[in-house]
């Protein structure tokens, strides 16, 4: 869809002139994290002297009117105005209601046209006209009947439109810019992640996905792209059309292992990393925009498995261990930049040498230094059942839980899981375990367990819990 | 085929390994770069991932809810300078953030444009522009043309403007309508790349994306012989492709194994709404029809819009045993990772909206056990239940198995009078080598299981609840019968007049129950009182 390059004046009953346009505007657009970006539009204005209405008809069909600035030189501003009641044939026809209309009827027999004055008496579920002495329903027989209107109210619309009213101390042209904000337009990161088996390295590759569902679209825009989500109280002003959201994350396994401590020289705004695009670009109404922001080759990484059992987990059947792929964000042997939120896409080769998709993992806005640990799907080969073997009542409210976990590993060479056990919060201990555990936090026991090739591993552990 | 240098150019200007780039690298979006459209795929690579939240089961053509790695290979020719690379005839299920292009130099954006050409489409663009009406006689077959301007299409309705006067679409009954002259807009959803190149030059490019509306599963038909101790197992991979597009001569793929996604709905595009007009009460009878706009693909696994929507039909016709056929070619089975990809063999069409199968397996003579199992909870009551038959094996190669077994839906048959009859059908999730399958033959009647509440005495911190349990075998042969108790935590079986063992944590026990006889089954639970549920 087109922006309309034009700022189209209206004259209001009083005195109002035209604000024409010119063709110099220059739009910079913000986008944050979360569903809102913040558009600044300067463009000429022509203005007459005094007080006069300006019409914005080319914003964000999304725009939050109640955010809307207006500044320029000589300029007050007396009220600002949205509206949203929309030029449809019906309430062409309701506005009509008590004044004159033109008829043209057509002879279906002979195609004459015949044109009639007319006067709207009603629109209340049929249009009931008074031609001269006579009271009729439009088309009630169903012959064709053109209807003609002189004009357009004034007050409806194609499009909901912004108008500021503003006194101006002078005529002539000048620089104005229109600030607000909108739904609509967001931005995350996608990242692809190569992870090369022989060497444990992976290739990564950053790109800033823009989205745009504003229902406006943006021409030739300065584009800053904001890593951070601003608070945004309720009340988000007259919404159209739909805002889509991302999908709030499940209650997933935490991938932020250790959190980093390293700064990089990326510009900041507050708290906020940010990410201007070095040109110009269009952002058009429904369109996906990748750029990139990131390429890192040979990164080290590891692969591992992990199972995480819930408290009193206990399975009729093996499950899957985690495939798990961890790495550093640290400018030493890592990627060596701040992460934007984001999903992040691991790739492998096949036997062919092809790239094929082994899953995918969700990243939280990510500190230089950091060490991320990203699950990209089940193991086929690679099992664990969890089972409470006894709950034994050790005194009136102490438990003791014995806990069993049989490992399975289907693959030709002995992998290393990293069983977790949660659940261990409050007074809670363990009192037996055929191997060490290490205690991640008061919530959570961890041991890691070598099952052999093709082969199975076991490890008991009893638990005393109070409650 | 994919390069070595598959994903990565090397961004003009980026900075070195490591570095932070202070800008992202973006071109100015000159509206005067050229387009160029991708020549046609030559090489095409389809991998199939299932829907990511179905464990076990077959999938079923109205819901695809899988997904598919497509890489294709095209030919471009690029002029000096900026380009505006366009690739049609993609997926239309295609996830734009997943996009790759491999092989070009100097990418500045990529785009996927979601406002496709539709009636409404041109009318929204031609708000405010000159456009020409067109009204018809019906009677004397003259038309005559009105420049004007449409003033409105708000909802639907269309108000325009011309020198006689202010008028509303198709409202007066008569034949109208309006003429463009151009549009920009395209049919399908495009894929466009902003490329810079040094100089012309002719470059093979990779471009791989991640497309819903595809799905696979395996399909095992088991034949059980007919003295019920040996099985041949053969199985099918069926995969579909929901796609408005289809992919010519592919290599094809399918990968087992649960893949982790965390994209929920893809970004939506505009197909448009019909122009009915809008009109006055009574105007017109048309009313416009709810918005339709294909907005954000659902979620993952959860249903689909690409359905064929002539699939309202039962999946395929089940398989009959394959004892007898031959299979040309079977699917290849490596390693990905942690997942287990299938290859077909040779080449093959995966067509729009097509289901198609490859054969994955087949193993004859597998050992196996029949037992009748009954679950009993802990406050079962008292009535009479049918127990469940089940085949039992080992999933190694004493059994003639040994391979992974991807997740699916088995259909059991036996023989009879030289026809193959269906016993029963049941879902399987993907077991690993060594694992213990169990196939699901459902309920058997002959076999009920009645549980008798014994006495219950309440002591100040248990209860000791006595239970019997009959079990009564109806048919001619003796059966082995297994009891799987569902306990409270913390309650224990404390004697029984059976022997007790444990499975899966599960107090279990195991029965022979001879032809025509019922066995009694007596134990007492031991249990905290305040797990005792009060009767």
């Amino acid at each position: 869809m087109h922006a309309r390059l034009f700022l189209i004046g209206v004259t209001l009953g009083v005195l109002l002139s035209s604000a024409a346009l010119s063709a110099e505007r220059s739009l910079a657009v913000t986008i944050y994290a979360n569903d809102l970006a913040l558009i600044q539009d300067r463009r000429e204005i022509e203005v007459s002297g005094g007080r006069q209405r300006i019409e914005f008809q080319d914003v964000s069909a999304q725009i939050r009117p109640e955010t809307v600035s207006l500044t320029a030189p000589d300029i007050s501003i007396v009220e600002q105005n949205f509206d949203y009641d929309l030029l449809t044939p019906a309430k062409l026809m309701e506005k009509a209601v008590g004044q004159d209309i033109t008829i043209v009827r057509v002879n279906p027999a002979t195609g004459a046209e015949t044109r009639e004055q007319a006067r709207v008496l009603a629109t209340n579920g049929g249009v009931v006209l008074k031609i001269g002495q006579r009271i009729e329903v439009l088309r009630d027989d169903g012959l064709p009947v053109r209807v003609i209107f002189d004009k357009v109210p004034d007050n409806l619309r194609a499009r909901p439109t912004l108008s500021v009213t503003v006194d101006s101390s002078r005529a002539g042209s000048r620089q104005a810019t229109l600030s607000y904000l909108t739904p609509g337009l967001g931005w995350r990161a996608d990242y692809v992640a190569l992870f090369n088996e022989a060497d444990a390295k992976i290739d990564v590759q950053g790109w800033v996905t823009l989205t745009n569902s504003s229902g406006s679209s943006y021409d030739n825009a300065q584009t800053l792209l904001v890593a951070g989500a601003p608070n945004q109280a309720g009340g988000a002003g007259v919404g159209f059309g739909q805002v889509r959201r991302p999908m709030p994350a499940r209650a997933q396994r935490p991938t932020l292992q250790e959190a980093g401590t390293e700064s990089g020289s990326r510009e900041q705004l507050g708290d906020f990393y940010l990410y201007p695009l070095a040109e110009r670009t269009s952002i058009a109404n429904l369109q996906t925009k990748q750029v990139s922001f990131l390429d890192v080759h040979g990164v080290p990484a590891e692969h591992g498995y992990e199972f995480h059992n819930p408290w009193l987990g206990t399975a009729d059947a093996p499950q899957s261990a985690k495939t798990v792929y961890s790495f550093s964000t640290s400018a030493h042997a890592g990627l060596g930049d701040q992460l934007p939120a984001g999903v992040l896409r691991f790739y492998l080769r096949d036997k062919r040498g092809d790239p094929q998709f082994i899953g995918e993992s969700r990243i939280d806005h990510t500190p230089m230094g950091s060490t991320l640990s990203l699950a990209t799907g089940d193991a086929f080969d690679v099992k664990v059942h969890a089972v409470v073997d006894k709950r034994t009542r050790l005194g009136e409210f102490e438990w003791q839980t014995d806990m069993r976990y049989e490992l399975t590993n289907a693959l030709p060479k002995p992998v290393v899981v990293k069983l977790l056990q949660s659940g261990l919060w409050g007074d809670s201990r363990i009192s037996a375990e055929s191997q060490k555990s290490v205690r991640q936090s008061a919530e959570t026991a961890e041991w890691p367990v070598t099952v052999p090739a093709n082969g199975k591993a076991a490890l008991t552990a009893s638990f005393v819990t109070r409650y | 085929m994919l390069g070595r240098h598959w994903l990565w150019m090397v961004l003009a200007g980026l900075r070195s390994l490591g570095a932070a780039a202070d800008e992202v690298a973006v071109g100015e979006v000159a509206a005067g770069a050229p387009s160029v459209v991708a020549g046609p795929p030559s090489d095409v690579s389809v991998t199939v991932y299932r829907a990511p939240l179905r464990n076990s089961g077959s999938m079923s053509l109205n819901q695809l809810g899988g997904f598919a790695l497509v890489s294709e290979t095209r030919t471009v020719r690029l002029a000096a300078g900026e380009n505006r690379l366009r690739f049609e005839g993609v997926a239309d299920g295609i996830e734009p953030a997943s996009v790759i292009v491999a092989g070009l130099p100097g990418i500045l954006e990529k785009n996927r444009e979601g406002q496709l050409l539709s009636p409404s489409a041109l009318i929204a663009a031609a708000v405010g522009k000159p456009v020409v009406f067109v009204r018809s006689n019906a009677k004397t077959g003259k038309s005559e043309a009105l420049p004007g301007t449409i003033v409105s299409d708000a909802d639907g309705g269309v108000v325009f403007k011309t020198a006689q006067g202010i008028e509303a679409l198709r409202c007066s009954g008569l034949a109208e309508t309006v003429e463009f002259t151009s549009t920009e807009l395209s049919a399908l959803p495009t894929l466009s790349v902003l490329v810079r190149s040094a100089q012309a030059t002719i470059a093979t490019v990779t471009l791989s994306y991640l497309a819903r509306g595809f799905d696979w599963s395996a399909d095992y038909v088991a034949t059980l012989s007919p003295d019920g101790k040996t099985l041949d197992l053969g199985a099918w991979v069926t995969l579909a492709n929901g796609n408005g597009v289809g992919f010519p001569k592919a290599r094809t793929q399918v990968v087992a194994g649960r893949v982790n996604r965390e994209s929920g709905a893809v970004e939506p595009i505009d197909i448009g709404s019909p122009i009915l007009a809008q009109c006055w009460p009574r105007g017109s009878t048309s009313d416009t029809p709810p918005q339709s706009q294909l907005q954000g693909a659902s979620p993952l696994g959860f249903g689909l819009l690409y359905a064929p929507m002539d699939a309202r039909r039962q999946m395929m016709a089940l398989a009959a045993p394959a004892a007898m056929q031959e299979f040309a070619q079977k699917v290849v089975e490596e390693q990905l990772g942690d997942l287990k990809l299938y290859r077909v063999p040779d080449r093959t069409t995966v067509a729009a909206r097509q289901s198609k199968q490859v054969r994955l397996m087949d193993r004859t003579a597998i050992a196996v056990n029949t037992v009748y199992q009954a679950d009993l909870g802990a406050d079962e009551a008292e009535r009479s239940t049918p127990a469940v038959k089940l085949l039992r094996t080992q999933n190694d190669a004493a059994h003639h198995l040994g391979l992974p077994l991807p997740s699916g839906r088995v259909a059991v048959f036996t023989d009879r009078g030289g026809a193959s009859l269906l016993l029963h059908e049941s879902a399987m999730r993907d077991l690993a080598v060594d694992e213990e399958v169990e196939i699901d033959l459902g309920e058997s009647a002959d076999v009920q299981v009645k549980t008798v509440k014994g006495e219950v005495s309440v002591d100040s911190a248990h209860a000791h609840i006595s239970e019997r349990v009959q079990i009564s075998n109806a048919r001619a042969a003796g059966i082995q019968f297994e009891l799987r108790l569902a306990l409270a935590p913390g309650a224990r079986v404390m004697r029984a007049d059976h022997a007790l063992a444990f499975k899966n944590g599960r107090p279990i026990f195991r029965l022979s129950i001879p032809a025509g006889e019922t066995a009694t089954l007596s134990y007492q639970i031991d249990s905290a009182v305040r797990h005792l549920v009060p009767r």
